[in-house]
């Protein structure tokens, strides 16, 4: 049988063998295959996207080279226990990390240029440096620079807080105390002083200083258990090898030395090479011979190692970056309108400049006597032109002068509001209790900052199973032993199972887990070998405790006689059956490497692991052999079933093998994920040819992967079938209701899965997303013809559909879409997809999720979420517009690509339907309100150039125009983008079809801007003109009039913003009511500096009687436009929001009426605390 | 099984988790009103109620308003003359600038103005100045105010150029605006007996105290190459000097007033006030025009309907669009809050029949 078969290979890559497939990449393959796991799991490296989707070589070239040379100039050299020598070429990092980004010295210089990365501060330090120019000196030196000072000042404050705290965090780190190696003896050294080269020892429950190559550990077999929990966030135990060569070596007694060739510091962490020569011997490393910085040592007493990678090039420090960052698309939308404004804003300029430029023609005569001009000076006796440079000059500085006073046209303060917001937003949702997950203790977290808004327009959801919609608690459910069924149906009725346990010395010792245990088979298994039946049972389960890469550990309970056991091990399928085994009077109590002890029905038995053929995802299956108490040596095999029927012998009881084949089908329509489980007994002569090349094969220096796999294929075959296991992966709690409701709220749900087809409909249907009026499509086809034909059927079925008829389920496998990924049939899958109400794809690559999500993002407009928790969702979650990340069991990595990452999948909902909601609602309306307030100042300025013969007075103290958008009016809109909300969670969670409010861009649309420019014009108009026609031909003086039209302005635009709250608690009445207050304060200081020309001029100009009438009448006579449009929409073509508020406030939500028959849902999982 | 807290990054090694560890059990974030965004909030909604109230309100009250100031309005007796042109000798017509700048020629200018209604004292004096652009940014930057202020900064001339110094010694007051004080001056009789103009209070008392300083004479003031205007007594202290102190209140507009001088007795009807102006200063050349003004005030200040017919007309359009709604809302009334508008029912109501 050819075990190389790559067709298959890449295209099942997910296993169903193991928890997930991403576990199965991530950790099982780089043990058997350092460059596999390069190529799958590199999701540090997002420059590198070159991949195509569907791509079908990808895992088999990696094997063989499992002992690759090195290039030199690729490569580290250490010499062991020789630091000196180690550094003397090139100086290796320190150990000491630096987290921070300053010091005191560089602090100003560094956080000044990396503050200026954003254009919104060099377009406000350009404006600034203009200003600086004598010639276009319009506002004072100091009032222009304030803003941009201001603002650097405060983010710099902010960072530089926060780099004290990582400052004070890196001391603490690099100060922790480790044993190293010093001239022959174990000292403790800080550290920061760790150098490459040197010989470290950790002792249990210790972290790792730095990235060592294990020498030897205090197992005599040279494992040594690491917990990586704070590397990628797996809690369960990895074994580590030291090579046999170096095990005995004993750095205190005898000096050691030898040579260690790595790669480069790279940021992979499942990846590692090098070639040690010690004494003389070569050997080859990979990753299962490296512990990390960051991990901790556990169930083993000593380690002894030799650092190859330290401080800031340990692959925990490489990896430590954060995620990529994504514009939001209300962010992209509103760039294109500010090119609109800047597009106005020279427009504005080219108009002063030109009528500018006509008057200078017109009174050319007239300049140099002109009192308000005097183009002649005769200052130094002799006649000469003052401040004059020609026509054309004048024009052009004109022009660069309107750019510096009409420059908030642009709102940069937008840029810095927003950041702020957001900030703000995130702070409530991860403070929103009811997303957090009580069993994990995970609270939400907010990985990107830019795109809260986003998850208010989401229309595809992406969602991975396993984990994702599931619990990954794996639960053993049911077994097929020798063509029965043991379905434990009626041990579920059974109250509470009483665990198993044995009694040891006097203790008792009981498995952490329950198992609810079928107690006919729990008898059967009682009743031992007599019988055939009993045998097989026996065997069965044997294998199931025995096959498997689990440790046990045992740990103290509450109880003083009772101890628990808890297996810790890479895969939960793997954990659920030795529970089950436990539970079923087969208790693994002890692995080491050379042997297992099996508790089996109260009487130990000592089992030699001869040998391990790990899992790969190529045989998709792992055996042990074993040598048995009576002296028999056994093979066990445990694998997915295609792979095992592969290797069974189907001359042996056809009658179980084909009733194995339908429990199977049962147990995957049920949901269950399933695993076949076959054994053979090897005599004499084919022990001894399989231990040959077996020992041949594992200490061989090149290929000995590939070589180990042929190995084990030849022992893995012409089993004969025990039976098959059942899992339950648990459903997620709330996942039926979460998908119903995303239903409602018009987002398509997408389930991506490795797992096989039945057991992907069966969740389908348990989840409530596949329905059984559905239609469903499935396309499986194994070739690109087939494929064709089905998408057209499938097309030509979903074109014929009548109104009314069924929704469409469409199931497509992993193998279709390598045919139709990257290929001409993309368009026709688009098309069918898009018809359909659910797409359900299994047996899918990580890479293809990322081509099913870039297949919408890129032939749509519409916002896509991705959802996962594992590596093998990194790509789809990076891809899409939303990524999402589960912090669940199956470690960090989906989490650290995410943009968002919370405990369930069903925070989901609040997530979206009312943070979302909330954010998406918050931020149109903030945008479109920047644009009008900055706007219509602008507007004003205009109005008074155009009577101040172009030249760009303005009224307005330059104080109050800087001041304008920094205080007077900045807070009011940031508090109300943080704060202000259009509906209640409970309405928001209760109608789910509010969502669609985000979806169809209900909140921010060129409509809406273009209505509120021209409400904004009209307001402009009627604050300037107001006051001009009361005062003119009046005694009023600039600044007085200059203070009205501050005042009245700031006035306007707080109640405007007040106009359109909808929710007044008492900190937005504080920021409205108070920003106002603070704008009439900083007018009376601003006019009570006598040396300013507007000295005491508030005082004066509200003394008279037209500058009240004016605050009254301007705010009032610009708004009722505004307001008579807001009150015709809302009541004669009322959006859902607004209907919703209404029922809100009424309470009249019965909501039977209308066309009958609407769906509720059930909201109870939502409305905790409401 | 035992998982894993979720929020130290993978950077921070095993020192975070030490402590994540500890404050395992307090990570729930904590229920607050103001965390939950449920602080206690009024949530307005624009019922037709509110709206028909909200507009007669406004109407009410600008209606009364704008009454009151355009009745103000009516009260207020002005007499504006312009004499740019009528005081100009029929000769020198085709001539203005010449005439203006000509220091032979007779700027005295006689006029009688009849008064139209009693005006109760005070009578106020402006001068009225057209298309004279006091805003104008060469114009406005042109002063000190340091120097105004005080005599130290006398040399603090630095902004007041082309005014700034002659030869080496500063010009106080220094700038075009100072350089530029009007200089008509009018005299006012009633039947033959002079009537007393008073500059009591004209100018700012806030410009007098402290943005003038008493310390401070004028010096080098319009002896330059150029004359711009009204020259200064240089044994006065700018603190008195009034009619430049209202001056330098650089006007708003380039349409403006300024205050000459206040009539202290009631002008009857009907009479007729005779008035010699000395028509020095040159609008000649920019096409300016001046103009002399009596009036009386009010609240609303002086002359002015255009505050009283906005209030009316705002007003007026409120309580019109009040009683629209309530027409609209008669007749074509909509249930606030009915599901069956929600766009959800609306559709399956229309698949339903």
């Amino acid at each position: 049988m050819d075990l190389n078969n790559t067709g298959e290979s890449s295209v099942h890559s997910d296993s169903i063998m193991h928890s997930s497939s991403r576990r199965s990449i991530s950790s099982y393959h780089s043990r058997t295959s350092a460059a596999n796991s390069v190529r799958e799991v590199n999701f540090g490296d997002l420059g590198s996207r070159a991949q195509t989707y569907g791509s079908k070589s990808a895992e088999s070239e990696g094997f063989g080279t499992s002992r690759k040379e090195i290039n030199d100039e690729d490569a580290r050299l250490i010499y062991i226990n020789d630091p000196a020598k180690t550094n003397e070429k090139y100086e290796f990092s320190s150990n000491s990390i630096r987290t921070s980004k300053y010091s005191i010295i560089t602090f100003v210089p560094r956080n000044l240029f990396e503050q200026f990365h954003r254009v919104a501060y060099i377009y406000f330090l350009a404006i600034a440096i203009l200003n600086q120019l004598p010639q276009l000196a319009v506002f004072g030196r100091g009032a222009s620079i304030l803003p941009l000072a201001f603002v650097l000042f405060v983010s710099a404050i902010k960072d530089a807080y926060e780099d004290w705290r990582r400052h004070r965090s890196d001391k603490v780190e690099n100060s922790r105390l480790a044993s190293v190696l010093v001239n022959g003896q174990f000292q403790m050294k800080q550290w920061k002083h760790i150098q490459v080269g040197e010989i470290i020892k950790v002792t249990s429950n210790q972290t790792l200083p730095c990235d060592i190559v294990l020498l030897s550990t205090s197992d005599s077999t040279g494992v040594a258990y690491v917990q990586t929990i704070n590397l990628d966030g797996e809690s369960n135990l990895k074994s580590r090898y030291a090579k046999q060569e170096t095990l005995s070596v004993n750095p205190e007694k005898e000096n050691i030395g030898g040579t260690i060739k790595c790669e480069k510091p790279n940021r992979n962490i499942y990846g590692f090479q090098a070639n040690m020569e010690v004494d003389g011997k070569k050997m080859s490393l990979g990753p299962s011979n490296i512990i990390l910085r960051g991990c901790e040592l556990k169930n083993t007493d000593w380690v002894i190692g030799v650092a190859v990678y330290t401080g800031r090039e340990t692959k925990a420090m490489l990896n430590s970056s954060g995620s990529p960052s994504k514009r939001s698309r209300l962010e992209t939308q509103m760039n294109r309108e500010i090119i609109l404004l800047s597009l106005f804003l020279v427009a504005l300029c080219t108009i002063v400049s030109t009528l500018f430029g006509v008057w200078l023609a017109r009174h050319k005569s007239e300049l140099n006597t002109l009192p308000y001009y005097r183009k002649k000076t005769y200052a130094d006796g002799h006649e000469e032109d003052y401040n004059y440079s020609g026509w054309a000059l004048e024009i052009f500085f004109t022009f660069l002068m309107s750019v510096i006073v009409f420059q908030i046209m642009i709102p940069i303060s937008l840029y810095i509001s927003m950041e702020i917001v957001r900030v703000g937003q995130a702070y409530f949702m991860i403070r929103d209790p009811n997303m957090y997950a009580e069993n994990s203790h995970s609270r939400f977290q907010c990985r990107a900052l830019n795109i809260n808004e986003d998850l208010g327009q989401i229309k595809y959801v992406f969602s991975d199973k396993t984990g994702t919609l599931t619990e990954n608690k794996m639960e053993f459910k049911c077994a097929s032993i020798y063509g029965v069924d043991y379905s434990n149906e009626a041990a579920s009725e059974q109250a509470e199972q009483v665990g198993y346990s044995v009694q040891v010395d006097g203790q008792a010792l009981r498995p952490k887990m329950k198992v609810k245990a079928d107690p006919e088979l729990q008898r059967m298994a009682e009743s031992g070998k007599e019988t055939h039946e009993g045998r097989q049972i026996h065997d069965f389960f044997l294998a199931l405790a025995a096959c498997n890469t689990i440790v046990p550990i045992l740990m103290d309970s509450d109880e003083p006689t009772v101890r628990l056991i808890d297996y810790q091990g890479e895969s939960p399928d793997e954990q659920a059956l030795v529970y089950a085994a436990a539970a079923y009077g087969f208790m693994l109590i002890e692995r080491t490497s050379g042997h297992i002890v099996i508790d089996v029905q109260g009487e130990r038995q000592r089992f030699d692991v001869l040998g391990l053929h790990e899992f790969d995802s190529d045989r998709k299956r792992m055996s042990v052999i074993l040598g048995c108490p009576d002296k028999s040596v056994k093979v066990f095999a445990k694998g997915a079933d295609t792979a095992m029927f592969g290797v069974i012998n189907k001359s042996l009881n056809l009658d179980v093998i084909s009733a194995t084949e339908a429990h199977l089908h049962k147990y995957s329509s049920l949901g269950l994920r399933t695993l076949v489980i076959g054994m053979r007994e090897l005599n004499g002569a084919e022990f001894e040819q399989w231990q040959s090349s077996y020992e041949a094969a594992s200490t061989a220096l090149l290929g000995r992967a590939a070589k180990l796999r042929r190995v084990a294929s030849n022992v893995e075959k012409n089993l004969s079938t025990l039976g098959a296991s059942g899992i339950e992966d648990k459903l997620q709690e709330g996942v039926p209701e979460t998908i119903e409701s995303l239903r409602l709220a018009g987002i398509k749900v997408w389930v991506l899965t490795g797992d096989k087809q039945e057991t992907a409909i069966s969740i389908g249907y348990s989840s409530k997303l596949v329905t059984s009026e559905m239609t469903q499509i499935i396309i499986n086809s194994s070739s690109k013809e087939s494929c064709r034909r089905r998408l057209q059927e499938a097309l030509d079925l979903s074109r014929n559909r009548t109104m009314g008829s069924s929704p469409i389920a469409l199931i497509i496998d992993g193998t279709s879409l390598v045919y139709v990924l990257d290929s001409e049939l993309e368009e026709e899958l688009f098309l069918l997809a898009s018809d359909c109400a659910v797409v359900l794809c299994c047996r899918v690559a990580p890479l293809q999720k990322a081509g099913i999500v870039a297949l919408i993002k890129n032939r749509t407009d519409d916002m896509t979420l991705a959802i996962g928790d594992g590596a093998n969702d990194v790509s789809m979650i990076q891809v899409a517009d939303v990524g999402v990340g589960i912090s669940g069991q199956e470690g960090r990595q989906a989490v650290m690509a995410s943009d968002f990452a919370m405990g369930q999948f069903r925070f989901l909902a609040p997530l979206l339907f009312v943070h979302g909601h909330w954010n998406y609602q918050r931020m149109g309306y903030m945008i479109l309100y920047n644009f009008y307030r900055n706007a219509v100042f602008v507007f004003l300025l205009f109005w008074y150039t155009l009577f101040t013969d172009y030249t760009l007075t303005t009224a307005i103290t330059d104080w109050s125009s800087m001041l304008y958008s920094v205080i007077y009016s900045s807070l009011p809109t940031i508090v109300v983008g943080i704060l202000d909300k259009d509906l209640s969670r409970t309405t928001l969670l209760k109608y789910p079809q509010l969502y669609g409010a985000g979806q169809r861009e209900e909140c921010y649309n060129p409509k809406l801007f273009w209505i509120t420019m021209i409400d904004t014009l009209w307001q402009s108009i009627v604050l300037y003109f107001i006051p001009l026609a009361a005062y003119w031909k009046t005694i009023v003086d600039g600044s007085s009039l200059g203070d009205l039209w501050t005042l009245a302005v700031v006035i306007l635009v707080n109640l405007h913003l007040a106009m359109d709250i909808i929710r007044w608690n008492w900190i937005i009445h504080a920021v409205i009511w108070g920003s106002i207050i603070a704008t009439i304060i900083c007018v009376i200081i601003i006019d009570a500096i006598p040396i300013l020309p507007g000295y005491w001029a508030v005082f004066h100009v509200m003394s008279t009687g037209p500058f009240w009438l004016c605050l009254l009448a301007v705010p009032i006579a610009a708004m009722i436009p505004r307001f008579i449009v807001k009150v015709s929409t809302q009541y004669f073509c009322p959006g859902d929001i607004q209907i919703a508020r209404e029922a809100e406030k009424f309470g009249s939500w019965n909501i039977q009426g209308g066309g009958g028959g609407i769906e509720m849902i059930p909201t109870s999982n939502f409305l905790q605390r409401q | 099984m035992n998982q894993k807290g979720g929020t130290s990054s993978a950077g921070n090694g095993g020192s975070k988790s030490s402590s994540s560890a500890a404050n395992r059990n307090s990570k729930k974030p904590k229920y607050s009103r103001f965390t939950q965004q449920e602080l206690p909030a009024c949530k307005p909604i624009l019922t037709p109620g509110w709206v028909i109230s909200a507009f007669i309100a406004v109407g009410v009250v600008f209606i009364p308003v704008g009454l009151a100031s355009l009745s103000a309005s009516e009260r207020v007796v002005e007499i504006a003359y312009r004499y740019d042109r009528t005081c100009v000798p029929p000769d020198y017509r085709k001539n203005l600038v010449a005439y203006i700048q000509s220091t032979e020629t007779n700027k005295t200018c006689l006029l009688n103005l009849t008064v139209p209604k009693q005006m109760k004292h005070p009578v106020y004096i402006y001068y009225h100045l057209d298309n004279f652009y006091q805003n104008h940014r060469r114009y406005v930057k042109s002063r000190s105010d340091k120097q105004l202020r005080s005599r130290e900064y006398e040399r603090d001339t630095s902004s007041c150029a082309p005014e700034a110094t002659l030869g080496n010694a500063p010009i106080v007051p220094c700038g075009l605006v100072a350089w530029s004080l009007f200089n008509d001056t009018y005299q006012f009789s009633v039947n033959d007996k002079s009537l007393k103009v008073s500059k009591k209070d004209i100018a700012w008392k806030s410009d007098q105290k402290r943005k003038f300083g008493s310390d401070v004479y004028p010096k080098n003031f319009q002896i330059g190459g150029l004359i711009g205007g009204a020259k200064l007594n240089s044994s006065i202290p700018l603190s008195e000097q009034v009619d430049l102190i209202v001056w330098m209140r650089t006007a708003a507009l380039p349409t403006f007033r300024k205050l000459f001088g206040k009539i202290e007795v009631d002008l009857e009807a009907n009479q007729t006030i005779s008035v010699v102006i000395q028509n020095n200063y040159n609008t000649y050349s920019f096409g300016g025009k001046k103009k002399l003004v009596l009036s009386t005030t009010s609240w609303t200040g002086g002359k002015n309907d255009f505050l009283g017919i906005a209030y009316l007309t705002v007003g007026g359009l409120c309580l019109f669009l009040a009683i629209s709604f309530i027409l609209v809302y008669v007749f074509k009334p909509r249930p606030l809050g009915d599901p069956s508008y929600l766009s959800w029912n609306r559709n399956s109501a229309v698949q339903m029949n």
